[in-house]
């Protein structure tokens, strides 16, 4: 077998080296002579179609024979190795069939085919290729948006309605989307136009108009001399016809130079006065001169300081201002006023006035008042009505809990600590009070959750404080004079009643008031039978105190009466001790206890007519009837020898009613006999 | 501090509050209360006596003006609280006055002989056993009423002035009635009639003419009977009507209980009196009030976490007793 294969491998070797030359020489060959086996002619002759079935068929011969030899071999015998001798020849045969396929195989056939195939092979790759970087192109195309679309065109139903024909060309654009968005486009370029036209003229107009305000604004101010030379010359007309501008303008003049907050005080106040109130009147008092030179800068003292300092160093001898004056001298510096100050005269129905005086403190932006009340005829103050009127109190807690001892602006509280002050209320007789309303009239306000750096004066809050605070003013007033004059009554044993006020009381009152007077207020807070007033907290040091002393035989009734400076609107309270037959308090005898009932709980129904100035003498009145059926309807003790010391006088329907057996404290109108609540 | 008219005015009616009377709830965890303004409280005992009470849970879940007088007198059936003060009896239900703006289920007023002056019902005295309502008060009779039809079954006369308690005997049953004229008297209800009668204020043990000879308060336990008032607080032997215990105490008393072995009483003066049935003063526990009016115990059995001494009288406030030696804390109007 080798022999015969190399001898078929020879032309193969020379084959394998450059095929084209081959190629040739191999035709040459076959021209020439058919002398040797060519395998290359018959490479060209054969069928590959035929190869293959060759191919297929000697595979399967194959496969047959090797299975007969093994069957031949498991099945073992003699005979057998001939058989298989004979098979392996036949296999030898067909192994040789298969190596001349597998040469004829034509490497160049196939090589072409191959060749072949590669090419198309490549041309497809490079289409695919072309067709990817198309594609590519394609969707980067697609993704960059031309400029056209970022503008905001007009919908298409406001185009087709507005745009001209000849530039909307509806036959041509519906059916077209790329001609319709041409034409769009087109429309936004004439509106455009035309809006741009349209701006240029406005601009135009504009000019022209600026030009001609300019030109009356020139004539204005020259108008304004003119004017006050017409002014001057029409002086002595205002006073002869009592038409004082003059005045109001001198007024306006002097305001200009007032601190912010006394500004809006005056001006607010001015505006009500005019508006609402015709009793009302404004001034600004103080020296404008003053005031302006506030703002000039001290350049003297600077020189001064300078001298001072150079001869210091000179001689000990000089005197220096003690510690304590200079600590005295910052002090009067941080509580200075300015010059100006504003004065409200509120006049009431009686000619009576409160003189309103309000202060500016410059360096703790605080506003002050200092209040004094004047009478059409002079009053006789009585020993008790001193505190009614007087300035210091007279207009304390004009606002529930407005007591007017502290600065309300919490940053004065440094300002304090640096020059040694405690509190503002040290000063406030010289100062006047700073109470809240009084800041609220100047438009400051102090948050006190967020202390702020600068406050500055509002006219709004001013605005809507005024009306309110005025009326209670007058209230305050009225009601303090009432009271004045009733305590001049009071301490001479009677109690006023008024004739409308008659009806609350039966026609025979025994009991009588025999003492009036004032109370401190540590005394007060002492007594054994005010306890439960002082433990609520109602008898604080702004309240004003009083005791009344009513008797009747042997019987004293002591009533201490808690006076809240927002009387009429608050009630006075009585708290009693009633001494007959041993000591009797509200803590001991539940009828004591209903009696101050009587008057602090059911105080409605003696206020009389507004603004209710009766109700304290009301009151002190009713405690008189109050004794009295106390007294009378005392049951008569059993034991006791001899006539009850107060005969029952009053008509009661039952002298006892209730858990509590309460006597019939209530009196009815007009019949006159008394019941039980 | 209270600065504003309405505050100022606030603090002044709650000076000179009167609490008259008290009702535990059937559940037993809220305390009604009654004042001399005409208003109901309602208080949660079970809110008030938890361990994370605070100050809001001493304060009345709600309050409501019930009567245009002072509420004198007040009980409770298993449902329903019913209040009287000036004149009428009104009935709530219990379930629904938690809730704002509750209105009585119904009002009824006796059948008064006087008509110029209404009179005031001091006293209510429940009996099961006819599921009746007895009041008295002003008008000097008892007055019987049927729960379930509303009608006035029976006028009981006798007292000459007006009557301040009633005390019920389960067995017989028969009705006490203390008044202003100094006597006790006992009604049998089934016969309508006085079958006894002590005057007090007769029996030198007892009697204090200075203080008067009316009788503000009562209690029956079986053949025992303890009153006081104007009179000293003495302990009776009903049938043979002796006096067999006076207590030692001055101020007259206005309310007197009962409670296991032990008397109870309260009146003029800040204590709780606890007496021994010999006479003996066992403790005298202050409470917040210048003056008791009604002493309540808790004995409600579906609520004994709540099961407290409640005491009322010359303040706004109720004080909590939970154990009998000592006030716990107090709740208020």
């Amino acid at each position: 077998m080798s022999s015969e294969s190399s001898k078929k491998r020879k032309p193969k070797v020379i084959r394998s080296d450059g095929a084209p030359a081959e190629g040739k020489r191999n035709r040459s060959d076959t021209e020439q002579e058919g002398k040797y086996y060519s395998e290359e002619a018959e490479v060209d002759l054969r069928d590959p179609g035929r190869d293959y079935e060759l191919y297929k068929y000697t595979c399967q011969e194959l496969q047959r024979l090797m299975a007969e030899i093994q069957d031949l071999k498991s099945r073992g015998g003699k005979d057998v190795a001939i058989e298989i001798e004979e098979r392996r020849i036949q296999s030898c045969v067909h192994f040789m069939t298969l190596k001349k396929l597998n040469r004829l195989k034509g490497r160049d056939q196939t090589h072409e085919a191959k060749q072949k195939v590669d090419a198309y092979h490549l041309q497809l790759q490079n289409l695919l290729y072309e067709v990817m970087h198309l594609q590519k192109e394609i969707t980067n195309a697609s993704g960059v948006s031309s400029k056209h679309e970022e503008i905001d065109l007009v919908s298409l139903e406001e185009f087709y309605k507005e745009a001209p024909p000849d530039i909307s060309k509806a036959e041509v654009t519906m059916g077209d989307p790329h001609q319709q968005t041409l034409a769009r486009l087109d429309w936004e370029l004439e509106q455009r136009k035309r809006l741009a036209e349209k701006y240029r003229e406005c601009l135009s107009n504009k000019e022209k108009i600026l030009k001609e305000i300019e030109v009356k604004k020139e004539y204005l101010s020259s108008l304004q001399p003119r004017l006050n030379s017409i002014m001057q010359a029409s002086l002595p007309v205002q006073e002869y016809l009592f038409m004082p501008f003059d005045q109001a303008h001198k007024q306006y003049e002097t305001a200009r130079h007032l601190p912010p907050p006394l500004y809006v005080l005056f001006v607010q106040a001015t505006a009500y006065g005019q508006a609402c109130d015709k009793t009302l009147s404004v001034a600004i008092e103080g020296s404008v001169d003053e005031a302006k030179a506030l703002f000039k800068p001290p350049e003297d003292s600077q020189d001064d300081e300078s001298d001072s300092d150079a001869e210091e160093e000179q001689t000990t001898k000089r005197r220096r201002p003690t510690l304590g004056v200079q600590l005295d001298d910052k002090r009067k510096e941080m509580l200075k006023r300015h010059p100006l100050s504003v004065m409200l005269d509120l006049k009431c129905k009686d000619d009576s006035v409160l003189h309103l005086t309000f202060y500016y403190l410059m360096n703790l932006n605080i506003m002050t008042v200092k209040a004094k009340v004047t009478t059409a005829t002079e009053l006789i103050t009585p020993i008790s009505a001193g505190d009614l009127l007087s300035p210091d109190s007279v207009l304390s807690c004009l606002y529930p809990g407005d007591h007017g001892k502290k600065t309300p602006n919490p940053a004065n509280q440094y300002q304090f600590d640096k020059v040694g002050i405690l509190t503002l209320s040290d000063y406030v007789l010289e100062l006047g009070h700073p109470y809240l309303w009084v800041q609220k009239l100047g438009g400051l306000h102090f948050p006190k959750e967020q202390p702020q750096q600068t406050v500055i004066a509002d006219h709004s809050l001013s605005a809507s404080h005024m009306e309110t605070t005025m009326k209670l003013l007058k209230t305050r007033v009225q009601s303090r004079l009432a009271l004045h004059k009733q305590f001049a009554s009071l301490e001479h044993g009677i109690v006023p009643v008024t004739s409308d006020c008659q009806y609350l009381f039966p026609a025979k009152v025994v009991s009588r008031l025999v003492k009036w007077v004032t109370v401190a207020h540590e005394d007060y807070m002492e007594l054994h039978f005010t306890k439960d007033i002082v433990d609520a907290g109602l008898a604080g040091d702004t309240n004003l105190y009083y005791m009344a002393l009513i008797e009747r035989g042997t019987a004293k009734l002591q009533a201490a009466v808690v006076l809240n400076p927002g009387y009429s609107s608050i009630p006075p309270v009585f708290q009693l001790c009633l001494n007959w037959k041993g000591e009797k308090t509200n803590s001991n005898d539940d009828n004591i206890r209903a009696m101050e009932g009587e008057v602090n709980v059911c105080y409605k129904e003696l206020c009389g007519p507004w603004p209710s100035h009766q109700l304290l003498t009301n009151q002190l009145q009713r405690l008189c009837v109050l004794l009295d059926v106390y007294l009378e309807t005392e049951s008569h003790d059993d034991s006791v020898e001899g006539p009850k010391e107060f005969p029952q006088e009053k008509m009661c329907l039952r002298l006892f009613r209730g858990p509590s057996r309460m006597k019939p404290f209530k009196y009815n109108h007009p019949q006159g006999f008394f019941s039980h609540r | 501090k209270p600065h504003r008219f309405t505050e100022v005015f606030q603090a002044l009616q709650r000076l000179h509050m009167t609490i008259f009377s008290q009702s535990v709830s059937p559940c037993g965890k809220f305390l009604a209360a009654g004042n001399n303004y005409g208003q109901i409280a309602i208080f949660s005992l079970s809110a008030a006596l938890s361990s994370e009470a605070k100050e809001e849970s001493k304060k009345p879940v709600v309050t409501f003006q019930a009567h245009d007088g002072p509420v004198y007198s007040m009980v409770s059936t298993d449902r329903h609280l019913l209040s009287a003060g000036d004149g009428e009896v009104k009935a709530w239900l219990w379930a629904e006055m938690l809730k704002k703006g509750c209105k009585e289920l119904w009002h009824r007023q006796p059948p008064y002989r006087t008509s110029l002056e209404v009179p005031e019902i001091n006293a209510l005295l429940l009996v099961p056993k006819e599921n009746s309502l007895i009041l008295a008060g002003g008008d000097c009779q008892l007055h019987t009423m049927d729960l379930e039809t509303g009608t006035f079954t029976r006028v009981l006369r006798g007292h000459t002035d007006y009557i301040h308690c009633l005390a019920l005997r389960e067995r017989s049953p028969e009705v006490l009635s203390g008044g202003e004229d100094g006597a006790v008297r006992l009604w049998d209800l089934r016969t309508a009639k006085e079958v006894q009668t002590i005057e007090v204020y007769k029996h030198e043990e007892c009697s204090r003419p200075h203080n008067g000879r009316w009788i503000g308060c009562l209690a029956t336990d079986s053949d025992w009977m303890v009153c006081g008032g104007g009179p000293a607080l003495t302990l009776w032997h009903l049938r043979s009507s002796t006096p067999t215990t006076v207590f030692p105490i001055r101020a007259p008393q206005k309310h007197v209980t009962f409670y296991q072995d032990l008397i109870l009483s309260a009146g003029q003066g800040r204590c709780v009196n606890q007496w021994q049935l010999s006479g003996e003063l066992k403790a005298q526990v202050p409470g917040s009030s210048p003056g008791l009016l009604s002493l309540s115990l808790n004995q409600q059995p579906a609520a004994p976490e709540c099961k407290v001494l409640t005491a009322a009288g010359n303040s706004c406030r109720v004080d909590v007793f939970t154990n009998l030696g000592y006030r716990a804390f107090s709740l208020s109007f």
